[in-house]
């Protein structure tokens, strides 16, 4: 059996609230794996789990059933903890540190033996490169999550787990992060991130989980999600003029064909229609209500 | 080791740029120099007074350094969610706590290391001798201290810091008492109250500020055998603590 | 079946730590206590004795020891080291009662052990959880 970087299997997270009487299930028996090399968008409205699942893959909760494995080991294990970097959301760090600080007390707990040279380098690629020396304290949301993500690339991890993190941050900053993400798959690194921006989804994720009151409602590569099973677009030319295209349901995709035939158009091509992510979203979740 | 001695230097960084620890040592040190203003009083004699008073002052100041230094370290972590990011990734729970008990001890240590000094200075600048059990006494005090340390982190597992505070001070008094004086809060069941008292920690054992102010010699042997009771009752209260911490949930 | 198992090793180790007894006054043999030499006070009890003793006025003790110093209100004060029967109180502490020190090290063996069984068992149900 191979072992997926990260496994979820039947995952359960239930919360107790006053004093046990009553409780909350916050993630309600999931199940995904991701492959190598391989990008997993993570999407769910606000409060649908995706924070309580991704807490359950670093062990930082105790799942109340089902189980995260990384690599078919447990998530707290020192093994999996070298070849993993978090990115998490919202982060908050000791603010008194400078990020050259951070990183130097980080690779020493990780045990990587850095050189400063080689900080300084991870530092620039995220953006921080005139700001190495400078305390946290003044950084805004978006330098403590370049912090952040730098923190995470450090180790060079063949599993990146993020948790929205391009939240709050400006356009540039979001398609920095995004490249970053894309070249960390091409170095052969398998990416985990939740999101609820879309977009993003849609351009870097191979596949997709989507989330919606703590149950998988629909996973699977973004192309397959994307696709319409009973919308077809033809696409027919009419003598020497420009092609055009016709959207026709599925029941009367051959008719329609035979009927363009009939009138002596020639067929370029039959294709699938798409719909964007946001209107799978929308139709699996019930127009995204957590 | 390694880890953990990094989190420990990041833990001593980041209490010395606080403000409440400078607020505790300079209380101390005021203390201290105050015991030393005060004439005899005609009690005793004046070094053995300054000596009693002044090692009981770092007693307390022990106790409070302990609640000032740990008892706002974790659930400031898990608030501002700082604990999130090391735990997930670089430490496991058990690096994190001793990376933070050791910070917070290295404090107290240079703390209570200051309170002697300073101690040492008011008995010479009243013209007496410092006697030669005076750092060994202080050294009891301090794994005292660091025995507190961990109690405090075992209650900031569990519970708020308003609460940890007064928890830990009924801890230290309770732990003072004599199993008949113990017995005595609660007369109707000596059976449990005996019980319980021999559970907590006996830290009377620390208690040599009244010999040395007398001038009276105490066995190396006591000093060892103190040492290693007060880090057992240590490392007790510091694995209770990573079994609680083991088991939260990092909401 | 293992969680059984660390409650019955947990409640033996506790019982036996719970036979230590720390009361010097409840454990102490009779020649510490000085009873011999001062069996006409009863001096294992020096709050009993507090109240008895009539502050204002001086005591005197000059058949046990010189009443080294007496200054401002009337007190007596013992030397360095004198047992006397105001100063059981003094000498009914850990440091001076040699007969308890096994006793401290073996609850701190005990301890080091209970300490040991938490951790195996906790990173045990963490690792297996």
């Amino acid at each position: 059996m191979e072992d997926y970087p990260l496994q979820v299997q039947e995952l359960e997270k239930t919360f107790r609230k006053k004093l046990g009487l009553s409780s909350f299930k916050a993630v309600d028996s999931i199940s995904f794996q991701l492959s190598t090399g391989e990008v997993l968008g993570f999407i769910g409205p606000n409060g649908a789990g995706k924070t309580t699942t991704i807490k359950c893959i670093l062990g930082l909760l105790k799942p109340s059933n089902g189980k995260a494995s990384l690599w078919g080991l447990h998530p707290a294990s020192l093994e999996v903890r070298k070849r993993i970097g978090y990115v998490p959301e919202n982060p908050d760090y000791d603010d008194s540190f400078t990020p050259l600080e951070f990183m130097s007390m980080f690779s020493s707990m990780r045990r990587l033996d850095m050189s400063q040279e080689r900080m300084l380098a991870i530092l620039d690629r995220v953006g921080l490169s005139k700001w190495e020396n400078v305390r946290i304290r003044s950084f805004s949301k978006g330098m403590k999550q370049r912090v952040s993500l730098a923190l995470a690339l450090q180790s060079e991890p063949e599993l990146l787990i993020m948790d929205e993190p391009t939240v709050g941050l400006d356009p540039v900053a979001r398609k920095e992060f995004r490249d970053i993400i894309l070249a960390e798959r091409q170095r052969g690194a398998s990416v985990f991130f939740s999101s609820h921006l879309l977009s993003e989804v849609e351009t870097m994720c191979d596949r997709a989980v989507i989330l919606s009151k703590g149950k998988k409602v629909v996973e699977g590569r973004l192309e397959d999600l994307m696709r319409t099973e009973d919308h077809y677009s033809v696409t027919y030319r009419v003598s020497d003029d420009e092609p055009e295209e016709l959207e026709v349901e599925a029941a009367v995709l051959q008719k329609t064909i035979d009927d363009l035939r009939g009138k002596g158009y020639s067929i370029i091509g039959v294709n699938p229609l798409y719909r964007s992510l946001e209107e799978v979203f929308l139709s699996v979740t019930s127009g995204g209500a957590g | 080791m390694k880890p953990v001695m990094t989190f420990a230097l990041m833990t001593l960084r980041n209490l010395l740029r606080r403000r409440t620890i400078w607020g505790i040592i300079i209380v101390i040190l005021i203390a201290l120099f105050g015991i030393g203003q005060i004439p005899s009083y005609g009690v005793s004699i004046e070094g053995r007074f300054i000596l009693d008073f002044g090692l009981f002052g770092l007693e307390i100041g022990a106790l409070l350094l302990a609640i000032g230094l740990a008892s706002n370290i974790y659930p400031r972590d898990r608030e501002q969610k700082t604990v999130m990011p090391i735990i997930a990734v670089p430490l496991s729970r058990g690096q994190y706590l001793m990376g933070r008990f050791v910070g917070a001890s290295i404090v107290e240590a240079a703390a209570m290391l200051m309170g002697c000094i300073g101690l040492m200075i008011i008995l010479l600048m009243n013209g007496h001798a410092i006697p030669v059990d005076m750092l060994p006494a202080t050294g009891l005090l301090l794994v005292e201290g660091w025995f507190l340390l961990a109690v405090v982190f075992f209650f900031s597992f569990w519970t708020s810091p308003p609460l940890n505070a007064p928890l830990t001070v009924l801890l230290f008094i309770v732990s003072q008492m004599s199993v008949s004086g113990f017995i005595k809060l609660f007369p109707q069941a000596p059976g449990l109250m005996r019980t319980l008292r021999l559970l907590l920690p006996h830290m009377d054992v620390f208690h040599i500020k009244d010999p040395i102010a007398h001038g009276m010699d105490i066995p190396g042997l006591y000093f060892l055998l103190a040492i290693f009771y007060g880090l057992a009752y240590m490392a007790f209260m510091l694995s209770v603590a990573l079994a609680v911490f083991r088991s939260r949930d990092l909401k | 079946m293992k969680l059984t198992a660390v409650i019955l090793i947990t409640a033996v180790l506790l019982s036996l730590a719970c036979k230590a007894d720390y009361d010097i006054k409840e454990v102490a043999p009779p020649e510490h206590l000085g009873l011999e030499h001062h069996h006409e006070h009863d001096e294992t009890d020096h709050e009993h004795e507090a109240e008895t003793v009539e502050l204002g006025s001086v005591h005197d003790e000059s058949h046990e020891h010189d009443v080294s110093e007496i200054s401002g209100s009337n007190r007596h004060v013992h030397d360095a080291g004198e047992r006397s029967h105001c100063t059981g109180w003094f000498f009914n502490q850990p440091w001076a009662a040699s007969f308890i020190w096994g006793k401290m090290v073996r609850d701190a063996v005990i301890l080091l052990v209970l300490s040991a069984v938490i951790l195996f068992v906790s990173g045990y149900r963490r690792k297996h959880q």
